[in-house]
């Protein structure tokens, strides 16, 4: 008798998870279950079940691990990391356990030694039966689909606060993300981007000849994950900022120049490596600054240590470029009417420089 | 009829209102305790405004509102302009004080740090989780020790050995005091030790990483308060300028900035008798329940805020 697929399901991860979905489903042959988006109830289940002190990523991620098998999965999948994330999939697991779901867990960072034969064991983990070669096919798709997001997404958050037609332009985007999280093919990928492509650059815009313009670096998590800022990118967009963010799965996974590369050209600020992700997000504060940004905006979890030590050298460069910076750190609350305060007084400052310094 | 513009700061603690002719010239001003009523406090403000004010010369054309309540009360007085209390202080203190480089501000719940160069704000910090070294914690030691908040200042700067008070959080420099009260030290010594303690927690939090420049503006309703002038005196090294009407900069930036916008509307003192209140309502159309505010004039609702997304939005009838 044939066993029934495997549910596998991996907790919300800003808008990632329509490149897993079609890995797994095409890739691994199991059925993807989609946890629900992340809301007041996600945060809530995974701070009543986290340790206190912990980051607030790991809450968001636990609490939508629950919903995940409340939806009805049977394996969970955790990546690792090169900060606490390394350690999340094991107190997730345990937690979890001592919870009394029953599942199996998949932690990626039992796998994690870069060599191919364990690679291949983390997939058999997933599925026994795994095909390699159709695996590597659907992960080129997949791969493909992400680039496509974080390009989409980067159009939408640098063009959105000069549309003149909010409401449609927002269709357009979550339109394009149906797509992808529906995509069944190669064909349906490429469908969706274009037609997304094309739709966003024909909206009618009113750009001001010199807008303003913030760079956000931040936290891998945070800074991408649109419910765990509270929206930040939106907000700024509202505002009338065209916003950019450097920080995106496809810069610091799939086309990463690599630490060394980066760290010589902030060599005047870092002498080292301080790990994680401080030498990818210096380096993009120092390239806004560079090429004239009128400001950055720091995005990290409360309790997150690497970008703590970011902030150091962030200092340094907003003191030495005179370009502001503004610091947010986002934990379980999720009332943002502090985090309106903020941004209105960075652009308002932002602003009356402008006005001034031309 | 000359023009005239109302600037309302609305605080978690306390309210403040002014009414400024074209030349930044005060008509009116009050300052009184919100006492966890923002439009109750906002009608008594007007009431109290509108008794002081030359009605027959001036007539409002711009209002503009500010603090923590800036949308609500914006929603009802019918605002020209709603601006952040950061923007609002910053261009009412660089109005007076043109070459100002730092404004420090400790109000009721918060405390923020403003750094200006040229005349323009270059970089800011709000305190985020912690209100200790704010006016909140100053009065509740105020009224542990059988004092008045007014007389904190005279009682510090009698004191001769002001006692240590650990300044990293509330709860420890609470602690800290009630050990020191008894140990059996002086009130005056002990007063001037919240004082020094509510500067270090300033300079340490808000102002961390910040490059404090003279000349120095304090302002806020703690910058009434002489022992901790002298505070930041003595740890920054440099004279701390207080202005007469330092408390009313939010009230004041506002009205400013209501002035240079471009809308016009008169304002109608008759908000005073109007009813207002507010209802919560939870969406429900998800697992996020976003909490709406809905605002009601009478029984009409005039506007909601509150959703994350369409689902959410409440109409008003039009």
């Amino acid at each position: 008798m044939e066993q029934a697929r495997k549910k596998v399901a991996f907790p919300r991860y800003a808008e990632y998870n329509c490149g897993l979905r079609y890995l797994m489903e095409k890739g691994l042959d199991v059925q993807c279950i989609l946890p629900p988006k992340l809301t007041k109830r996600t945060m809530e289940l995974g701070a009543q079940n986290s340790p206190d002190f912990v980051c607030t990523p790991f809450k968001t991620l636990l609490g939508n691990q629950i919903e995940a098998l409340e939806a009805g999965a049977d394996t969970l999948v955790m990546t690792y990391g090169l900060c606490k994330l390394g350690y999340f999939g094991e107190l997730e697991k345990r937690i979890l356990r001592d919870m009394g779901y029953q599942f199996d867990f998949v932690d990626l960072s039992d796998y994690n030694t870069g060599k191919k034969k364990d690679m291949l064991r983390a997939l058999r983990a997933i599925n026994p039966k795994v095909k390699p070669a159709r695996f590597f096919l659907a992960l080129a798709e997949a791969v493909r689909m992400t680039e496509y997001v974080d390009e989409i997404t980067g159009d939408y958050y640098r063009n959105r606060a000069f549309v003149r037609d909010k409401k449609a332009y927002d269709g357009i985007y979550r339109h394009f993300l149906t797509a992808m999280y529906a995509a069944e093919s190669r064909h349906d990928i490429e469908e969706g981007y274009h037609k997304a492509k094309l739709e966003l650059a024909g909206a009618p815009m009113d750009r001001p000849e010199n807008p303003l313009r913030v760079g956000i670096v931040g936290e891998f998590y945070t800074a991408m994950d649109e419910f765990s800022n509270l929206e930040v990118e939106k907000k700024l967009t509202d505002l009338g900022v065209e916003v950019h963010r450097w920080m995106t799965v496809t810069n610091r996974m799939l086309r990463y120049p690599g630490d060394n590369n980066l760290q010589v050209q902030i060599k005047d600020y870092v002498s080292y490596s301080m790990g994680c992700n401080t030498t990818a997000n210096s380096w993009a504060a120092l390239d806004y600054v560079k090429r004239g940004f009128d400001g950055v905006i720091h995005i990290k979890s409360a309790n997150c240590t690497p970008e703590t030590d970011a902030m150091t050298v962030l200092n340094n460069i907003s003191s030495d470029s005179q370009v502001p910076f503004l610091y947010l750190t986002f934990d379980v609350q999720t009332s943002d009417v502090g985090l309106q305060t903020r941004l209105e007084a960075f652009y308002d400052m932002l602003a009356m420089r402008k006005k001034v310094l031309r | 009829m000359e023009k005239a513009f109302l600037g309302i700061d609305i605080g978690s603690i306390s309210t403040k209102g002014v009414i400024l002719d074209e030349n930044n010239g005060i008509l009116a001003s009050e300052y009184i305790w919100t006492e966890g009523d923002p439009i109750q406090a906002v009608k008594k403000l007007l009431g109290l405004l509108e008794a002081g004010f030359d009605k027959s010369r001036y007539t409002i054309v711009g209002t503009g509102t500010t603090g923590s309540a800036r949308k609500l009360i914006g929603t009802m007085v019918g605002a020209t302009v709603v601006k952040n209390e950061i923007t609002a202080h910053a261009v009412g203190t660089t109005t007076f004080y043109p070459d100002v480089r730092t404004i420090l501000e400790i109000g009721g719940q918060d405390s923020k740090i403003i750094l200006v160069e040229n005349g323009v704000a270059n970089d800011y910090a709000m305190n985020t989780l912690c209100a200790a070294g704010t006016g909140a914690f100053l009065s509740s030691q105020a009224k542990r020790l059988g004092i008045e908040v007014e007389e904190i200042g005279d009682y510090a700067l009698s004191a001769k050995h002001p006692v240590s008070i650990a300044a990293r959080c509330t709860v420890f420099a609470e602690s800290d005091l009630v050990h020191k009260i008894q140990t059996g030290h002086a009130k005056e010594d002990i007063i001037a030790g919240v004082c020094n303690a509510v500067v270090a927690n300033y300079l340490n939090n808000v102002g961390k990483g910040k490059r404090i420049a003279s000349p120095v503006v304090f302002q806020g309703g703690v910058s009434k308060n002489k022992g901790v002038v002298a505070a930041f005196e003595k740890a920054l090294h440099c004279p701390v300028t207080v202005d007469a009407n330092g408390h009313l900069m939010g009230a004041i930036g506002v009205a400013i900035l209501a002035r240079g916008s471009k809308e016009r509307r008169e304002f109608d003192f008759s908000v005073e008798n109007t009813d207002f209140h507010v209802r919560d309502a939870s969406c429900g159309r998800c697992s996020n329940n976003c909490e709406i505010i809905c605002v009601y004039r009478g029984d009409e609702l005039i506007d909601s805020w509150g959703n994350r997304c369409e689902r959410g939005s409440i109409r008003t009838k039009a």
